[in-house]
């Protein structure tokens, strides 16, 4: 799921690194509940425990997030996966790729990963149904050549859940 | 420029018997007037300066977008710049325009 993208990326900018060090920094003093940054020395791909809130349907259950940071973060949004096994939820497909307008199209250099984090934690709460979207086996196989999500034209039509 | 300047005179005691004052030594200090102290983009302070300059000051400005959010000037300029046909306030997400 990394990706031939992810591979070939390239080191990150005076401007991320500066960014990234300061969220880390903010992330260890203040961490958004509900989730664990697996710290290591790289700095450009953060791996991040997420737990299923209390009184959703996915209470007690743990995923992983995986977040690649581009050389122009926070310019361009980083790629954030889930890992395997993603979630079970409407806008989460079965190869972790999340449709959530904020990491691609609604992008802003504002965010940072722990807005992100909140964000999908919020989307994976609100859902009432533990199911694939509708055209999960179609995606998934068009990105069997390692597609990022990032190269997706997203659709985004329903933020109810 | 949007900036409060305050000035402290310290006046040194070197006053001839006329009364009259010889030198004296002039001290300011300066900060941006934005509302918050970091800027949303490179979140580095304001009184500081962007990732890619060394000095603060008239180099590294601050610049108002018509919605009121401050950023360092090379940093929304940096956005901007990435975003076609039109780009978005970070903070707010109307559609950004310089502060005339």
């Amino acid at each position: 799921m990394t990706g031939s993208s992810a591979s070939s990326r390239k080191v990150l900018s005076k401007i991320a690194t500066n960014r990234l060090q300061k969220e880390l920094v903010e992330w260890q003093v203040n961490p958004p509940s509900g989730f664990l940054h697996k710290v290591t020395d790289n700095l450009q791909r953060w791996v991040i425990e997420v737990y299923g809130a209390q009184g959703t349907i996915y209470a007690g259950e743990k995923y992983q997030l995986q977040v690649d940071f581009p050389e122009h973060y926070p310019m361009e949004a980083p790629q954030v996966i889930f890992l395997h096994p993603a979630p079970l939820h409407p806008h989460i497909y079965s190869n972790g790729h999340i449709c959530l307008d904020i990491l691609y199209d609604s992008w802003s250099p504002a965010m940072t990963v722990s807005s992100i984090c909140i964000s999908i934690l919020s989307m994976l709460s609100s859902s009432t149904v533990k199911e694939r979207p509708e055209d999960n086996d179609r995606y998934v196989k068009n990105c069997r050549n390692g597609r990022s999500p990032k190269e997706t034209r997203w659709w985004f039509h329903d933020d109810k859940v | 420029m949007e900036r409060v300047e305050f000035q402290k005179l310290e006046f040194i005691s070197e006053v001839f018997t006329s009364g009259f004052i010889c030198l004296w030594h002039a001290v300011a200090s300066w900060t941006w007037d934005a509302h918050d102290e970091t800027c949303g983009i490179c979140r580095m302070a304001f009184d500081g300066c962007c990732p890619d300059c060394k000095l603060p000051g008239d180099d590294c400005p601050l610049i108002w977008g018509a919605c009121n959010h401050a950023f360092h000037l090379h940093c929304i300029l940096k956005w901007v710049n990435s975003q076609t046909p039109q780009a978005h306030c970070p903070m707010c997400r109307r559609e950004w325009q310089f502060k005339e």
